[in-house]
């Protein structure tokens, strides 16, 4: 995380705040050259060359490949991974935590073996290494005050007190700064240039693609209209009815299971729709057993703020009962699973935020609506915003 | 380890020696430091129990299990933890109240009140003491009379003796009945008036941190609980401006017809080439915001089971330490507390929470932090302080606060709920808010603070074997606060 807040280049403060609004100040694919704040710089106008311009639009028209095994669609250019990434914060690099970074790090790390230096990730693992030395030699501090005061219990006499390291008082033993000072010793110092320079054939082949979430790819080709969807086994691209029962059928075992209201497909994509159109950044919370997080405006300017749990609420109980589908937090939850999820959000001070969605009852609504995505209007979201209440410090 | 204590094996009197050792070991340890445990060493007893001092925990145990010196320890901490509890707990008999409980009533009558509790415990009911026959007669006199948990609540921190009614001992004042221990005043209060261990648990411990804690529901007429909150309190709209509304609405709507073609489902981005040139994000966004969100939209879900028997209902009311509250008509409460058993009642269900948000008012916006220098901090309070008596009578229409009508104390907050509600008429109801805080009607609050605020609270007090977990349910109102 803090890796990809400090943006591509590095720098700090202001300048790099400065330049990631630049980078990442986009909030959707699609530009509008003509607003009045807007800037032309010298970056897009490169970039909007591909660009097909078609009244104050710039719509990029980016394309993925849908891939059913893995509930995903891809990338296969690096432009258009570039755009999705940089511009609504979609999709995840497979070989990344979040913004497509492989090739950039695989040029660093080669870089810094030229110069002799850590990159980062070596240093990130120094750094636990390290970590792991300390416990074990507190570990070994406290068994030994453990044995004195056993000894003096004995013996009848004051326990000797021992030094048992904190964290601020440890330091790494001789032969962790040996190792470390190997590595960093420079052989020969590079006067000239800071930086080393690759050849043209050292750098390696770009070998990883985005990854985007079926809500992704399709509020990205629905709703945005900048999205083109191929699938692997025909030769012209999909189109939005095809994308739309797809996309739905991948949760789907046999045929009985199509049109209704309670495919994850749809569940899921009401929440993402919902809180994409209110403007928020919604990536998925997996780590923190959550189905989404809420970004202010992307995970490179802030922590997420909000931890979104979907609650699926059947409208009529039958659907539920014969539902082949087994959503998630849908039954009656015990306080035990309340709390951990709390505890878990509260720890890394997140917001918990219940997120009722109302599975419209077969019997009122006819599945036929199903067919197209007008039947999002038939669910409701409501939010319900969950925190330990804790009355010794709301005395006032 | 309570269980290792409760252990029939345990060794209930340790060896005279190792406490006297004791003793003067920890005079020493505990001396000037404030203990963080339970109140037991504040008890006015004759040799005063010592509780050792927390120190680090062993969480290791040696590999040998456990070394003398961690036995020596572990030893000495439960011997000073049991004699606490040994202690003869004394009150004295110039400060105890006295009550006696009427299983018929489910109260207690207070016959003779000291203390302090009494300000904010308790209610006055009219009895007559005498035969049914004779009551229509004369006045009928008011006496002082306790619900169970309050009852129990002092009988358990030693401020009242309990005697129970009985048949045979009536005539002396003060001296009817058969007296009653601790353990049988739980017994025979849990149990009465709806009043189950965890109510009683979370209301004995709101207790002890100083909250007024008090009834949502009045059990009986003669009970003074707050009003039940007006539900209609925001649309306060004159009929011109429902008019209004209703023609702008209707032109809207034409307005959408004429200029825009019907919204299509497969292209909900609106590509109207009348509105092009000036889209942005703000309006792709908006122009996506189709799917209804908030607790205004209709529920249409089937509930299970009727709501009257859900165990989701409001309980408690209660009241910050600092309120200054008026027994008899208590104004409405800080906070709204539901007790349930967390072993055997569910995280409550959407509709359940939306019953209970119905029944809430509207939380005024949280107040934008304000960085102010010290001086001029004083001088508000100051200010606010000396100028409250008199809005009660000059300032809002008696029309436009509840029927509860509340107290000079919570003035403040309605007017903060008004103002948030109806900005304009606040502004000019309410001149303390607007000399005091010049600046808080300019100021937006931070939208994240909206946000984690919600729009009502009800707090949730989850009781799992008396351990209890307090959680505050928020209204959200997303969909009020696009972030674009």
């Amino acid at each position: 995380m803090s890796r990809n807040r400090r943006g591509p280049q590095g720098k700090g403060g202001g300048a790099r705040r400065a330049e990631n609004n630049k980078i990442y100040g986009d909030a959707l694919p699609i530009t509008f050259p003509l607003s009045t704040d807007y800037n032309e710089d010298k970056s897009l106008s490169l970039l909007a060359r591909g660009f097909r311009i078609g009244g104050t639009i710039l719509n990029p028209n980016c394309e993925v490949v849908f891939d059913k095994t893995t509930h995903s669609a891809w990338t296969f250019s690096s432009r258009d991974a570039m755009i999705l990434w940089r511009k609504g914060f979609f999709g995840k690099g497979d070989l990344s935590r979040s913004e497509p970074s492989w090739l950039s790090r695989q040029i660093n790390a080669l870089k810094a073996a030229k110069k002799g230096e850590l990159t980062s990730e070596e240093i990130r693992e120094k750094r636990r290494a390290e970590r792991k030395q300390f416990k074990i030699d507190r570990a070994k501090a406290i068994a030994d005050a453990a044995a004195e005061a056993e000894a003096a219990f004995i013996e009848g006499r004051e326990a000797n007190t021992t030094f048992i390291p904190s964290g601020a008082t440890w330091k790494p033993q001789q032969q962790n700064v040996q190792n470390a000072e190997n590595v960093l010793i420079v052989p020969e110092e590079d006067e000239e240039s800071g930086e080393a320079v690759l050849e043209e054939d050292e750098i390696p082949q770009d070998v990883e693609h985005l990854q985007l979430t079926l809500q992704e790819t399709f509020f990205l080709s629905w709703a945005v209209n900048c999205l083109t969807v191929h699938d692997p086994t025909k030769e012209s691209p999909m189109t939005l009815q095809e994308i739309w029962t797809s996309f739905q059928a991948v949760h789907c075992i046999t045929p009985s299971h199509d049109h209704r209201f309670d495919n994850p497909f749809i569940i899921n994509y009401a929440i993402y729709h919902y809180y994409r159109s209110l403007g928020w950044i919604v990536k998925g919370g997996l780590k923190f057993c959550v189905d989404y997080l809420l970004y202010k405006r992307g995970p490179v300017f802030q922590h997420a703020e909000f931890a979104i749990m979907v609650i699926p609420v059947y409208e009529d109980p039958a659907d539920q009962e014969n539902s082949p589908f087994q959503l998630e937090n849908s039954d009656p939850m015990s306080w035990t699973w309340l709390s951990t999820i709390n505890r878990v959000n509260s720890q890394v001070q997140k917001t918990l935020v219940l997120t009722y969605i109302t599975i419209p009852a077969q019997s009122r609504i006819s599945p036929t609506v199903l067919s197209s995505p007008a039947c999002l209007s038939h669910y409701t979201i409501r939010e319900v915003v969950l925190r330990r209440f804790i009355p010794a410090r709301m005395r006032d | 380890m309570d269980d290792s204590l409760e252990q029939p094996s345990y060794q209930p009197h340790p060896p005279k020696v190792s406490f006297e050792d004791n003793d003067n070991e920890n005079e020493e340890l505990s001396s000037g430091d404030e203990d963080e445990g339970p109140d037991w060493t504040k008890l006015p007893t004759v040799s005063r129990p010592v509780i050792p001092k927390r120190g680090d925990k062993d969480f290791e145990p040696n590999a040998d299990g456990g070394s003398n010196f961690q036995k020596h320890v572990l030893d000495r901490s439960r011997n000073a933890m049991l004699e606490a509890l040994r202690t003869e707990r004394n009150t004295s008999s110039k400060s105890i109240s006295y009550g006696i409980w009427y299983p018929s009533l489910a109260r207690t009558h207070v016959t003779t009140a000291r203390g302090i509790h009494f300000t904010n415990m308790g209610h006055s009911v009219a009895r007559s003491t005498s035969l049914p026959s004779e009551n229509d007669t004369a006045k009928v006199p008011k006496r002082l009379e306790l619900l169970p948990e309050e009852a129990l609540y002092l009988v358990e921190r030693g401020s009242m003796f309990c005697w129970k009614e009985s048949e045979g001992h009536l005539g002396l004042p003060g001296m009817e009945g058969e007296p009653m221990s601790v353990q049988q005043t739980f017994a025979e209060m849990i149990g009465t008036e709806d009043l189950t261990l965890e109510k009683y648990q979370v209301y004995a411990y709101l207790k002890r941190l100083g909250y007024v804690v008090m009834r949502t529901k009045p059990p009986t007429s003669a009970y003074p609980a707050a009003a039940p909150f007006d539900k209609k309190v925001p649309p306060k709209q004159s009929i011109l401006a429902k008019l209004f509304s209703r023609i702008h609405s209707v032109l809207l709507g034409l307005g959408r017809m004429i200029f825009q073609p019907k919204f299509n489902w497969w292209r909900p981005l609106k590509h109207s080439p009348l509105f092009r040139f000036n889209m942005n994000y703000s309006s792709v966004f908006r122009s996506l915001r189709f799917l209804p969100g908030g607790h205004g939209a209709p529920l249409h879900v089937k509930p299970l089971q009727d709501s009257s028997s859900s165990p989701y209902e409001i309980f408690y009311n209660i009241y910050k330490p600092s309120t200054n509250l008026k027994k008899s008509s208590p104004p409405a409460p800080d906070f709204s507390v539901v007790v349930i058993n967390a072993r055997t009642t569910p995280v409550p269900n959407l509709v359940e929470l939306t019953n209970l948000f119905d029944v809430l008012p509207d939380l005024p916006p949280p107040v934008p932090r304000q960085r102010l220098a010290f001086a001029e901090q004083k001088k508000l309070a100051q200010a606010t302080a000396s100028s409250t008596p008199a809005m009660t009578s000059t300032v809002t229409p008696p029309s436009e606060i509840s029927t509860s009508g509340p107290p000079p104390k919570n003035l403040s907050i309605f007017n903060k709920l008004f103002s948030w509600i109806l900005p304009s008429s606040s502004a000019q109801s309410s001149p303390v808010t607007r000399q005091g805080r010049p600046s808080q009607q300019q100021r937006r609050p931070n939208p994240f603070a909206v946000l984690k605020s919600g729009k009502k609270l009800v707090v949730i007090a989850a009781v799992d074997a008396s351990n209890i977990s307090f959680f505050a349910f928020r209204q959200g109102l997303f969909e009020e606060f696009p972030m674009v």
